[in-house]
Order: C-alpha cells, then sequence, then structure tokens
C-alpha cells in the first residue's frame, strides 16, 4: 500500500532510468542512457539487434547490475524485491523439457512470490483462457511450438506484474497467437499496467505503442510519445491523386521530389511549404483532386532514416 | 527465503519424482542382493546324481569309499565343517561358501561293474564305451597296492569340471585310503583322531580401542559403502550439471533469474537435489539393516553361518555427514562446469577431471581398509575431496579418534564453502552466455570480476 501511495506521488512513473552506462570488458552496451517510463502505457523500445535493449532490458529486471547510473522502479531503486511486480518475457525463453505443464507453471509463479494453491488457480483460469486446458498435465516435448510460446507467456503474467516486459513477444507466433496476445496487452493497458514492449518490428511497435524509445550502438537516437517523435520527424509528405495537376507539381519551389506509385504519387514537398499551400495552388490551377492526404512517416521509416543515417 | 525453498522443492520434486529415481532406488539393492547372493545360490544348485564305476584292483577299499560317499556321512560331515567354520572366522568367503555349498552338492550312484580277470587295459576299453553311450558318468581305478608311494589313483570323469563332486570324491577317497592304512599298520582311527584334534586358534582383528571385530565382513562392508558412495556422488553431481545445463540451454536461466537471486537459485539446486540423494540412500541403508536383519535370522535358520560387521547408528550418522559433504563438494563443481558449457555433451569432457579424482578417492579406500591407521589413511581422509569417500571407509575399519573426524569435516567444510562461492561467481555470468562455451580465462575473469 504504501508503496502505491509513493507511486503516486512520482507522476505515475514506473520505470525510470538514469544515465546508466553498462560495459563488458571494452565492449560498452549501454551507454548514458536515460528514459521514463510512463504508468499504463504501452512503451516500445525499438532498435536494431546488437543495439542493448536486452543488455537494458537485463539491468532493469534485476539480472544485472548497471556499471554507472540508475534505475528506478515504482519510486524504488531497483532491488530483488521488485522483481516480483515485473513480468518478463525474454526474447529466447524456453520452458523444462520433460516437466509437466501445470508443474512449471506453479514453479515459476512460487518464484514470484506467489502462494502455490493460489498459483493453482490462477494457471487454471490463464489455461482455460488460452483454450489449454487439457494440456495442462502434458509435458512440453508434447506440446507445438505455438502452444509453448503461449505457456511461456502464461508463465510471465500468472504474478499479475504491474510492469510487464515483452521482448519480441510474437518472433515465430502464428496470427490467430499474436491477436490473442495484443487482447491480453490491451487488457493490462486498460488495467492501469505499464508494458514495454521490445522489438525490431516497426509495424508491430507502431500498431502497440504510445511512447517510444529508439537506440542504436547502445545509444538512444529518438525517444517520446509516438505522435510527437512523428511531428518532430517532419517530412511533409502528401499522398496525391489528381488529373492536371503537372504544371504546379513541376514548380520546383513547391515540390521537391515526386515518386510515382500505380495510382498515385508521393509528393515530398520543398522546404517551408506548407501542404495547405500546395492544396491552394492545385485547385486554383484547376486540377481535377481525388485523394490528398497528409502522410506521416511510417516508424519503419524514421527507423531506417535512423539506423542508416 | 521462500524463493530459496520454493527452488529446492521444485529440484527435489523434480529428482524425485522420475521413473529413474524409483528405478535407481530399487537397482542397487537388488544388485547388491544379487552379487552377495547368487553366487551362493548357484553353487548350492544340485546336479544330478554321478553314476561310478569303481575298479578296485586292491579289493580293500571300495566297501569304504561307499560308506564315505552315503547321503548320511555327506551330510554329517558338512555339518562338522559347519560348526568348525562358526569359529573359523579368519576362512575366506570362497572357503564358506564351497562348504556351505557341499553339504548340497555331489552325490553318487554306484554302477556295478565286473572286472575280475580282465587286463586293465580291457577295462578302461570297457568303461570309456560306457561314459560315451552315457550308461555312466565317471569311474575311478584303485591301483592294487595303496600302501605304495607311488600308488596312482586314477578318476575319469564326464564332468570334469565339476569340483563341487570331485572334491567331494577326493575327501571321501583320502578318507577311505587313510582308515584303511590305519587298518593295515593296526592303529586305531578313534583314537588318532581324538589325538590329533586341531587346536582352537580363534583369529580375530583387535582394533586399536581393544574391540574384537570381524575382518572379512569389515572388509565388504567398508567395500560397498565406498563404492555406494562413490557411485551416488558421480550421479548426483552428473544430476546437477545436467540440470543447470538444461536452465541454461533452453534460456530458463533467463526468466529464473529475473524472479530470484542467482546464490538462491544455485545454492537451492544443490540441496534439493542433495536431500534427494539423502532420501535415496536413506532408503539403501533402511533396506540393508532390514535386510541383514531378515538374511540372519534365514541364514542361521538354514543353518548357513554368516557373520556381519559391526555397524553402530553413530556410523551411519558419520556415512551420511560425509556424503553431504561429498555432494556438496562435487555438486558444486558439476554446477561450475555446467554454467561454463552449453550442452550436455560438451559438459561430460569436463566432468572427466573431478571423477577421476572421485574415482583416486575410491581407489585410496581400498588402502584405508587394509590399515585404517596409517598415516597414508589419515591424510587421506582428512583431505579435501578424498575424504568423503575414505573416511566413512575409514570409519568402518576401524573407528578413528574424534578430533579427525572433526578436522576431516571441518576442511571440507572449508573446501564446500570456497568452492561454492566460486560456483555461484561463475554461475551468475556463465548461465546468461549462449551460444559458446566458456573459457578456462574467461571463467577466471567472471570469478574475479562478478
Amino acid at each position: 500500500m504504501l508503496i502505491f501511495l509513493t507511486n503516486m506521488n512520482q507522476e505515475n512513473v514506473t520505470l525510470r532510468v538514469e544515465n546508466v552506462t553498462k560495459r563488458f570488458g571494452d565492449f560498452t552496451a549501454v551507454e548514458d542512457l536515460s528514459f521514463d517510463v510512463q504508468a499504463g502505457r504501452v512503451f516500445g523500445f525499438l532498435g536494431p539487434n546488437g543495439a542493448g535493449k536486452t543488455t537494458t532490458i537485463r539491468m532493469i529486471v534485476g539480472i544485472t547490475a548497471p556499471d554507472a547510473g540508475s534505475i528506478e522502479l515504482f519510486g524504488h531503486k531497483m532491488s530483488y524485491d521488485l522483481q516480483n511486480r515485473i513480468g518478463y518475457l525474454p526474447e529466447e525463453r524456453g520452458l523444462y523439457k520433460k516437466m509437466k505443464i501445470v508443474d512449471q507453471l506453479r514453479y515459476f509463479a512460487e518464484l514470484k512470490g506467489v502462494p502455490s494453491a493460489e498459483a493453482d488457480k490462477r494457471i487454471d483460469r490463464w489455461l482455460d483462457r488460452m483454450n489449454l486446458s487439457e494440456w495442462k498435465k502434458k509435458k512440453t516435448t508434447d506440446l507445438s511450438k505455438g502452444m509453448q510460446q503461449k505457456i511461456q507467456f502464461i508463465s510471465t503474467v500468472l504474478h499479475d506484474p504491474d510492469l510487464l516486459i515483452l521482448d519480441e513477444p510474437f518472433s515465430g507466433l502464428d496470427p490467430i497467437n499474436v491477436e490473442f496476445m495484443m487482447d491480453v496487452i490491451a487488457e493490462f493497458k486498460t488495467r492501469e499496467k505499464t508494458i514495454i514492449f521490445s522489438t525490431h518490428l516497426m509495424e508491430t511497435a507502431e500498431r502497440l505503442c504510445s511512447d517510444i524509445l529508439l537506440i542504436n550502438k547502445s545509444k538512444k537516437i529518438l525517444s517520446g510519445s509516438l505522435r510527437s517523435v512523428k511531428a518532430g520527424y517532419g517530412e511533409n509528405l502528401i499522398a496525391l491523386r489528381a488529373s492536371g495537376a503537372e504544371a504546379v507539381l513541376n514548380d520546383k519551389t513547391l515540390v521537391e521530389k515526386i515518386i510515382s506509385h500505380s495510382d498515385e504519387q508521393e509528393i515530398h514537398l520543398a522546404q517551408d511549404v506548407g501542404d495547405q499551400t500546395l492544396l491552394k495552388r492545385l485547385i486554383e490551377s484547376g486540377a481535377v483532386i481525388s485523394k490528398f492526404e497528409h502522410i506521416e512517416p511510417s516508424l519503419n521509416d524514421i527507423f531506417i532514416a535512423e539506423i542508416s543515417g | 527465503m521462500r524463493k530459496f525453498f520454493a527452488v529446492v522443492k521444485h529440484e527435489y520434486k523434480k529428482v524425485v519424482y522420475k521413473w529413474s529415481f524409483l528405478i535407481g532406488t530399487l537397482l542397487f539393492p537388488l544388485l547388491a542382493a544379487m552379487f552377495a547372493v547368487v553366487p551362493a545360490i548357484i553353487f548350492s544348485l544340485k546336479g544330478d546324481a554321478t553314476r561310478i564305476v569303481v575298479v578296485d584292483q586292491s579289493g580293500k577299499l571300495e566297501s569304504r569309499l561307499r560308506e564315505n560317499l552315503s547321503v548320511e556321512r555327506i551330510a554329517e560331515k558338512a555339518r562338522q565343517a559347519a560348526r568348525d567354520s562358526m569359529k573359523d572366522i579368519s576362512a575366506s568367503q570362497d572357503e564358506r561358501l564351497k562348504r556351505g555349498s557341499e553339504q548340497l552338492g555331489g552325490s553318487f550312484v554306484f554302477v556295478d561293474y565286473n572286472s575280475r580277470e580282465k587286463p586293465i587295459e580291457l577295462v578302461l576299453r570297457e568303461l570309456n564305451g560306457k561314459i560315451a553311450e552315457n550308461g555312466i558318468d565317471a569311474y575311478l581305478i584303485l591301483p592294487p597296492d595303496i600302501d605304495a608311494p607311488n600308488a596312482e589313483f586314477d578318476f575319469y570323469s564326464r564332468k570334469a569340471g565339476d569340483f563341487v563332486t570331485n572334491s567331494t570324491l577326493e575327501d571321501a577317497l583320502n578318507q577311505a585310503v587313510r582308515s584303511q592304512r590305519f587298518a593295515d599298520a593296526n592303529i586305531d582311527e578313534s583314537k588318532l583322531r581324538e589325538l590329533s584334534k586341531n587346536v582352537n586358534l580363534n583369529t580375530s582383528g583387535i582394533s586399536e580401542t581393544g574391540e574384537a571385530k570381524d575382518s572379512d565382513s569389515t572388509f565388504i562392508a567398508a567395500f560397498i559403502i565406498g563404492l555406494m558412495i562413490y557411485i551416488t556422488l558421480t550421479i548426483y553431481g552428473q544430476a546437477i550439471m545436467g540440470a543447470v545445463v538444461e536452465e541454461k540451454e533452453t534460456r530458463i536461466a533467463e526468466i529464473l533469474f529475473s524472479s530470484a537471486k542467482p546464490f538462491d537459485l544455485m545454492f537451492g539446486k544443490l540441496v534439493g537435489v542433495g536431500l534427494a540423494g539423502l532420501t535415496q540412500l536413506s532408503i539403501w541403508v533402511i533396506s540393508a539393516v532390514v535386510l541383514i536383519g531378515v538374511g540372519m535370522t534365514q541364514m542361521d535358520a538354514m543353518g548357513i553361518p554368516i557373520s556381519i560387521p559391526n555397524i553402530t547408528p553413530l556410523m551411519i550418522f558419520y556415512f551420511f555427514i560425509f556424503f553431504l559433504l561429498g555432494f556438496f563438494i562435487y555438486a558444486s563443481i558439476f554446477a561450475l562446469i555446467g554454467a561454463m558449457v552449453t550442452t550436455v555433451q560438451e559438459g561430460g569432457q569436463f566432468s572427466f577431471p573431478p571423477i577421476m579424482v572421485l574415482l583416486v578417492g575410491f581407489y585410496f579406500s581400498f588402502a584405508v581398509i587394509r590399515d585404517p591407521n596409517s598415516s597414508l589413511s589419515f591424510w587421506v581422509s582428512i583431505a579435501p575431496f578424498f575424504a568423503p569417500i575414505t573416511m566413512p571407509v575409514r570409519i568402518l575399519a576401524e573407528m578413528p579418534p574424534f578430533w579427525q573426524i572433526a578436522l576431516s569435516v571441518s576442511i571440507n567444510a572449508v573446501a564446500i564453502a570456497i568452492l561454492v562461492w566460486l560456483a555461484s561467481r561463475v554461475y551468475r555470468v556463465g548461465m546468461l552466455m549462449y551460444g559458446k562455451r566458456a573459457t578456462i580465462p574467461e571463467v577466471w575473469k567472471w570469478i574475479r570480476q562478478a
């Protein structure tokens, strides 16, 4: 209860990472990284492979300690006691091969401080929800890959964590199971739980995340809400489908570049030219416009631009 | 602490709730029983009676021989032998086995054959013919003059390898010839036997505390204890390694490390598996006590003399203590290896050195059994790595002074503290290193840095 109250005072910051650095010998895996994660939001932790995502996550969940900087969770310095409030689904994950599903789920729950009687109730509930009840007494080796992933996911949420950290949760998952997991994530979100979601799949991140952090080569590149990141990225793109617009479009003071797609054109506006200006000029020129849409850069575009740039 | 116990419970159940545990637990006493009982059973199996022809060229021996080989006479002799061996505790196990089986073994059926007025060559040919057509199993040729120094007694048998039958026959023949010679020399045989009776020399080992004990059964018990500890330490050490590698290989370690302290995870694993080992040992010790108890009464009832070593509850207590010391020493080494490697196969190569050390300790236990008070026995029974095997063996062979046991326990406890500390350092780093096997310098770096 005390923890809950201090939480409130912390402006709903679930996680605060401050100037964290982690080195392995001569190699710096994470360098001077700082960011906050707000409670009740889905936080996308993005970056190419080897950027330092997993190292950062391992420090957040208390597997390793940072060489410098601090990590605060729920308003407290990270400690083993706080591990019970985190649910962590690692990118590389597995189950005991020759153990019954119910036994390993109970073990994982107990390690998170859930009494075994309570754990049994929750296991039944989750297995039922995932349509896996009949597999309860089966061993891992009897389950398909997809089922095993669902079991791993259950083991992450059994103790009803306040912070859920999912490292590449959808890799290798079939679309039905992806939807399933999305539902659970959405449910966690409505219950004011915080979700950190690490991925290199930008489409998924774009769909799920309210905030993002992009890191590359152990350093922060971008951070903020999805909206502000996109706005800040500031490229002015228009999707246009129109006839008789050639004259206006050829004006170099207005348009920098045109990329033609099958039935529409992607217009890159020149510096300091607003989309409204172009629209006005087009209408004045008498062009027939069937589509005029301001397009935001996709997260994927931002990612590629930032990482390769 | 709660998480630590969760790990202990989990690891314990993982080992004990398995068919292999049940099978292993049952198999060992079964194997031990087989080693102890099966040879005796096999030797006591009664063969078919040997059909024998006696060609008595002297004409004096056959009746005596028949009498000596009669069923009653053989039984009486066996009883006499059993009475002797009760006192004669220095006799080897083999000797006793033979005696025990003789009483049940060889019996003879005499086949009449008329050899009168036939030259010996003809007799041999005819009897060989009978053997060939399975009319008889053996024949015995007694010389005309049994007193001659070069008198030859020839025995031909289809079952020449049946040493029980052969020795029974030999005994009977010897006795018959001896009796005949006494009779020829006019010596009263019963008088002579009475006068030439053996003295009762009781050979017993005397320990330094002055208590007598049975050296032979002690040797066997010490050997079995040594073997039992060697086998359990090897098996449970490897089990630890397998469990560590599995958690590393399947990446479960990552989930575990995000839930509990690495030290709790590793030490909980050692304690859980150790308790499983203790469970198995307890089952063995209890079943051994029961088996020996039942066996004693059984064998007594059958008239087969056996002796058991003098094992006190204190010895059993020490035995468990040293098992646990050995377990934690070798289990932490195997846990360390498990955290270094990426597959069980790789671990197999690395587990060779500790197993060699264990094996050397097992071999040292023979030296300890032979002379429990030598300085070699002293040193190997307090040395870390060896003591878990050699000290229980030494305690069984001859209880050393208490200070030596205490010293041995302390030295090994310190060794455990160091090894567990080393293993936990390697464990917390190594468990998260995927893909490649750690080199020794790397491991050294983890130990220094972690």
